[in-house]
């Protein structure tokens, strides 16, 4: 690859909105004949030497000129009429012309005329910006701005004709910061307290709320869910049988991660490879549980090894989408089409996942009290001891009438129980012979006997979590012809893409913990971009790469690459911190602009890649509810644990193959933060699924934000949504509409919007108050 | 390549919010927002009567459809191709003796514990020839039989994988990874829907448990959400959420559909966002769907002779031939893509399923309905547009294993399935099978290929219907070679 850093160039220009190719500048490689290259021609003529076709590669200069078979070059630099790329694109012969037209690819004039124009200027390459290193540009200077994200974005402004949005109203700040960073919306005393200070000193008002927030054990509640996303998490191991699983413990130690402010250098390495550190601790542990999310497949008659490999795929894949933002994975089978990244390298990956036993650990639980537990479980035997005891003869009585054959039926605990002398049979003995016999049908038995295990197993149990250890005699690793582990190639070590910085290790071959350094070494171009960018799309809807899973050569270009760049640096400059790097973008006027959409802007930037605006952003799913909880009053704010059982329509449970229980929660697990809700992958819960949260089957790193009438009938008709406008009701019966409106949208309703409630009753009211467009929205 | 949730390149995502204004006249200007009030919107190009469905693409469908619709009868577990239609004598003649090593050699099946055997196993059932095409079919499916000539049988079909969730996804979406569209999802996506009060794909299901693989096998994968398969229920509410609060009239609901509808355009004027437009629609939406789903379940305008036609004996009982009815009065309702799901064909010859006594009772269940639907299609002119489509995610191996009683192990080399009305062409018989029935010796068709001919069929270019996700140009046929199955068709 090195041979073709040849024609360097720094990228200087002004973000782009719409048209890459606009204006008379001469083509750039990386912003405008790339996009071209890699879309129509990269899929034949790339870096995937058994997909190429003819010997022609495009993606590097010395080959895309080199002569081919025809006698002919592609490009000859500099020479428009020799090249027989240009000649090839214009011919009117439907078996010369290029692309193909079988392969569905066309290209448009101005297509055609950016490549010639590129060739004309002697065809210079650059390398994709995402594989160099960050460039260290100081803001520009911008007369009136300081804050640095605003001096970027105002100055690639300049030629767009736009202005940045005016501020958004103080109320409806309040209520964009607080669900932006702890997921919940504001309570009266607070927006009450931030209108306030806001008329005194917006500046100072804003400072102490995003640290207030910053500050709140709800933020890493909020942001936790996010990175559970990427994560694939869920409560059950999917597949077919989906039986429920363990792992919560590992969800707490991220909310607990985010909350504590653990750099995320530091918090990669324990995500990836916390049991690798030396004497590492069983929180450290816990960590590793991120790539335990796997699926784990219970069929009957599998070959487990094809399973575990396809949880090995799913971690390579992951890893590479969440810190790298590249589809690694495809290089499973073959290598990248568009992107240089081998079918080696892939295995090299690969190589690092394949050497792990899938663990258990046994964690504590502060909230369980486990005196009160076992006493519970004394006294819960005693009672079923002593039901058994009162029956003595009906049990003697069963016992007679046993025949041979029955006798047989019954297992080896119950054989040796009934060959042991009465007299000498244990009171546990009695119990499970009962169990065998009169007990089968006695609903006060199985009462007490079930309620007696269930004690009994919370005691001897305690609850678990799925973590990574590694195998003392690691695997060999093979490379898989087309990706087919029953196919194994060549012995391939551990390693990473030769695109990449290498990772050096002294000594041993490098294990996961080198692997997770090396994602967070200051010599990595990705992970730091890839961390900001999506730091950027939480926060305004869209990433500066608006392909936040995919920095490679199919991905878009950044908008406002100085700008990415710089805040990748700056990350690092504070010690990876993800709260200083969350309070920066908020703080910036750009967030804190309107998300009205001006008739100018819905001309000139519909999609607001300029950031000439804030954009009004559907909650997510969890947001939706707790929104809701919290309007009426109902929200319990109870911190991690177990997960909850919500109301849940019935049924909803039985589209798996297994049909699942829903034990439905009551107390105040019933009305707990959706990040709480337990989650099967099978049969996931509807009102979550319905607003677009992930199952858990794969890494999302981005979520869809539909619009749907199914999302209509929940919030109107979902038993959980009907709770709260039930107590949403009485507070609009008490203390008026205009204040449940309050509750609902975090400001006061207009003389037309209370007209409109004036002649509904309160259960009418506090229904659509909760069904509102701006209830279920940040605005 | 790694699949994400749902998140589409923002291009995909922003054109088809184009497409949901401009097509349901949802625009964001005051002039198309009055016209969506007055219930003046124009809906897909077809007619101005209130708002439409689904929107589909511009552009679509690329050519002239012969279908309009597609009925989808998943036969979940795998039937026994041998034992219903691919009729082998010579398979019964050498019956216990060993499968020549040449067809098994390199070759890889499910199962590979003590059950796995070599031995080939005959079939016990009798064939017939039927129709004027004479099409061999097994004495499990009578009323299958008498409609021979309606139907078009490919007996050599193969797909690429062997456990039921993975080949189910494969057979549904193209691929056995999640996180990909099924073929429903691409359906609607392309041609959107012309049900006003209906989901544009609805998906049904039977049988004693629910399919291994569960909501993904419908899913829209990387397309938007509005484009999945929405499951109705069988018992209870068909769609979930459906029935309004206890004591809340449709009066009382409409009420308050209308209080948000205010608000919502109030809150439109205010903001500008588009999307404002889209949630007053969906509101529109479910409220109809609250009023027009309970009416498409309830079964008492159908008469005796219908429910005959189907083998239903009790029209509130949830069965297999309920949801085929269900399927006519979806298509007839506009939706575009119905599926609906039918357990257990898993016959290996455990305990409770063997050839010997579970087969027919499934084949029972399914025989009289499916013929039943296509009749009933056909005398309601309905299947000259309207496809069905009959089969599971792969076929039955001619060995047999070695378990309680008789059964097959899965297999993926040849397997039948069929296919009638909207353009297939009637009482036809492709491909053949070698002596076993092992592997097609002619006429193979591979599940890349029933996809491109189903999306021929409905007018749409396999190739040319993509969403570009994650840099790449994601089809339902991928990237291997797919032809539409010319022979097949009318």
């Amino acid at each position: 690859m090195a041979g073709w850093l040849l024609a360097l160039c720094l990228r200087s220009e002004p973000a782009v909105a719409e048209s890459p190719s606009a204006g008379h500048r001469a083509p750039s490689y990386s912003r405008d004949v790339l996009p071209i290259l890699a879309a129509n021609c990269f899929a034949c003529h790339g870096f995937d030497p058994h997909a190429r076709q003819a010997g022609l590669r495009l993606d590097e200069p010395v080959a895309a000129a080199a002569l081919l078979e025809s006698g002919h070059a592609a490009i000859v630099p500099g020479n428009v009429a020799a090249s027989g790329l240009v000649a090839r694109i214009g011919s009117v012969d439907a078996g010369e012309v290029m692309p193909p037209p079988e392969s569905g690819k066309r290209l448009s004039d101005s297509d055609k005329r950016l490549l010639a124009d590129w060739i004309a200027a002697g065809a210079p390459y650059e390398p994709h910006w995402a594989f160099t290193a960050p460039i260290p540009a100081p803001p520009p200077e911008v007369a009136g701005i300081g804050h640095p994200i605003d001096r970027f974005l105002v100055a690639a402004l300049a030629d767009s004709g736009l202005e940045p949005a005016a501020p958004a109203p103080p109320e409806t700040l309040l209520r964009r910061v607080s669900l932006d960073l702890t997921g919940l919306p504001p309570t009266a005393p607070e927006l009450d307290g931030f209108l306030a200070a806001h008329g005194a000193d917006p500046e100072k008002a804003w400072e102490e709320t995003v640290d207030r927030l910053l500050a709140s054990p709800h933020y890493g509640e909020r942001q936790a869910r996010l990175w559970l996303d990427q994560a694939r998490y869920a409560d059950s191991n999917g597949y077919s049988i989906d039986a429920p699983r363990e792992i919560w413990r590992w969800r707490d130690w991220v909310v607990d991660a985010y909350n504590r402010d653990l750099p995320f250098d530091r918090f990669t390495i324990h995500q990836l490879a916390g049991d690798l550190l030396p004497n590492a601790t069983d929180e450290e542990r816990i960590a590793t549980g991120f790539h335990r999310n796997t699926q784990i497949n219970e069929e009957g008659g599998i070959d487990k090894e094809q399973f575990r490999i396809d949880a090995v795929f799913d971690r390579v894949a992951t890893t590479g989408s969440v810190w790298l933002g590249l589809s690694i994975g495809c290089a499973q089978c073959h290598d990248h089409k568009f992107d240089p990244v081998s079918q080696v390298d892939y295995y090299r990956l690969f190589a690092f996942f394949n050497n792990q036993a899938d663990a258990k650990l046994k964690v504590t639980d502060p909230r369980v009290d486990i005196t009160r537990l076992t006493a519970d479980r004394d006294a819960a035997r005693a009672e079923v001891y002593a039901y058994v005891e009162a029956r003595a003869e009906s049990l003697t009585a069963w016992e007679a009438g046993l025949n041979d054959d029955a006798k047989k039926l019954l297992d080896a605990e119950r054989s040796k129980a009934l060959a042991t002398p009465t007299a000498d049979r244990s009171a546990d003995q009695r119990r499970i012979l009962f169990h065998a016999g009169l007990g089968a049908n006695d609903q006060e038995f199985r009462r007490l006997n079930e309620r007696y295990l269930d004690l009994q197993a919370k005691v001897s149990g305690g609850p678990t979590t799925l973590v990574l250890a590694e195998l003392p005699t690691p695997r060999q690793t093979t490379r898989f012809i087309q990706g087919d582990f029953t196919r194994p190639a060549e012995d391939v070590a551990p390693g990473t893409p030769a695109i990449l910085p290498a990772l050096e290790v002294a000594g041993t071959p490098p294990n996961r913990l080198d692997l997770a350094r090396w994602l967070v070494a200051a010599a990595n171009p990705l992970t730091r971009r890839v961390l900001v960018n999506r730091a950027w799309q939480q926060f305004f809807g869209l990433g500066l790469v608006e392909t936040d899973a995919d920095f490679g050569l199919m991905g878009t270009p950044p908008s406002h690459p100085l700008l990415l760049d710089w805040l990748a640096l700056e990350v690092e400059r504070q010690g990876w911190s993800l709260k200083r790097l969350h309070r920066l973008i908020v703080t910036s006027r750009a967030y804190r602009q309107s998300s009205r959409v001006s008739p100018l802007q819905a001309e000139h930037d519909p999609r607001n890649r300029l950031f000439a605006r804030q954009a009004r952003l559907r909650l997510d799913a969890e947001l939706v509810r707790d929104v809701a909880l919290v309007a009426s009053g109902l929200f319990s704010p109870g911190f991690g644990g177990p997960p909850v059982y919500p109301p849940i329509p019935a049924g909803a449970t039985a589209v798996g193959q297994v049909k699942r229980d829903w034990p439905t929660s009551t107390g105040p697990n019933r009305h707990r933060r959706g990040l709480y809700t337990f989650l099967y992958r099978a049969s996931p819960p509807p009102s979550l699924a319905v607003f677009d949260a992930p199952d858990g089957y794969q890494s999302c790193t981005r979520r869809g934000r539909s619009n749907t009438p199914l999302q209509a009938l929940t919030l109107l008709n979902d038993l959980a949504f009907v709770e709260c406008a039930e107590a949403l009701a009485a507070v609009v019966a008490s203390d008026g509409s205009a204040v449940a409106f309050r509750r609902c949208t975090g400001r006061n309703p207009d003389p037309e919007e209370l007209a409109v409630l004036a002649p509904l009753d309160s259960r009418d009211a506090a229904r659509v108050l909760l069904n509102l467009d701006e209830t279920v929205t940040r605005e | 390549m790694p699949h994400h949730h749902p998140a589409p390149d923002g291009t995909l995502l922003d054109e088809t919010r184009r497409h949901l204004f401009a097509r349901c006249g949802v625009g964001v200007g005051a002039m198309a927002l009055g016209a969506l009030l007055a219930g003046e919107g124009r809906g897909a190009g077809e007619g101005g009567d209130g708002l439409s469905g689904l929107p589909g693409l511009p552009g679509l469908p690329h050519f002239i459809p012969k279908a309009k619709r597609v009925i989808h009868l998943f036969m979940a577990g795998g039937p026994s191709q041998l034992d219903l239609f691919d009729h082998k004598p010579e398979l019964s003649r050498r019956d216990g003796q060993p499968i020549p090593a040449s067809f098994t050699d390199g070759k890889r099946f499910a199962f590979m514990n003590e059950s796995h055997r070599t031995d080939l196993l005959g079939s016990k059932r009798s064939f017939r020839q039927c129709g004027e095409s004479g099409m061999w079919i097994g004495d499990l499916l009578p009323h299958l039989g008498r409609i021979a000539d309606r139907l078009c049988f490919v007996r050599s079909c193969s797909t690429d994988l062997f456990n039921h969730a993975p080949a189910k996804l494969f057979m549904n979406t193209g691929t056995g990874r999640f996180g990909h569209p099924s073929v429903g999802s691409w359906v609607t996506y392309g041609l959107g829907s012309e049900s006003t009060d209906l989901p544009g794909f609805v998906v049904l299901q039977s049988g004693p448990r629910g399919p291994r693989g569960g909501a993904v096998l419908w899913g829209s994968g990387m397309l938007p959400s509005a484009y999945q398969g929405v499951p109705l229920r069988n018992r209870g509410e068909p769609i979930l959420n459906l029935s309004s609060p206890e004591g809340v009239t449709s009066a009382r609901q409409r009420g308050i559909v209308d209080a948000v509808g205010r608000l919502n355009r109030q809150r439109l004027a205010v903001t500008g966002d588009g999307e404002i437009a889209t949630r007053i629609a969906a509101y529109e939406m479910a409220f109809r769907m609250q009023s027009s789903a309970p009416d498409l379940v309830d079964l008492r305008s159908e008469s005796a002779d219908t429910l005959a036609l189907y083998g239903i004996a009790d029209p509130l009982e949830s069965t297999f031939a309920r949801n085929c009815l269900l399927a006519r009065r979806l298509v007839e309702r506009g939706v575009r893509y119905v599926q609906l799901w039918h357990t257990n064909w898993d016959h290996h010859g455990g305990p409770s399923e063997n050839l010997e006594t579970h087969l027919p009772e499934v084949c029972g269940q399914v025989d009289r309905a499916s013929a039943g639907l296509v009749l009933d299609l056909a005398r309601r002119g309905l299947l000259d547009d309207t496809i069905v489509v009959w089969g599971g995610e792969f076929g039955r191996t001619p060995m047999g294993e070695k378990r309680e009683s008789t059964g097959r192990n899965h297999h993926i080399d040849a397997f039948t399935m069929w296919f009638a009305g909207g353009g297939f062409k009637p009482g036809c018989v492709h491909g053949t099978t070698d002596d076993f029935g092992f592997s097609a010796v002619d006429g193979g068709v591979h599940v890349r290929d029933i996809h491109a001919t189903l999306l021929h069929l409905l007018g749409i270019d396999h190739q040319r219907l993509a969403v570009r996700f994650q840099g790449l140009d994601e089809r339902l046929t991928g990237v291997k070679p797919a032809r539409v199955i010319g022979e097949i068709l009318a």
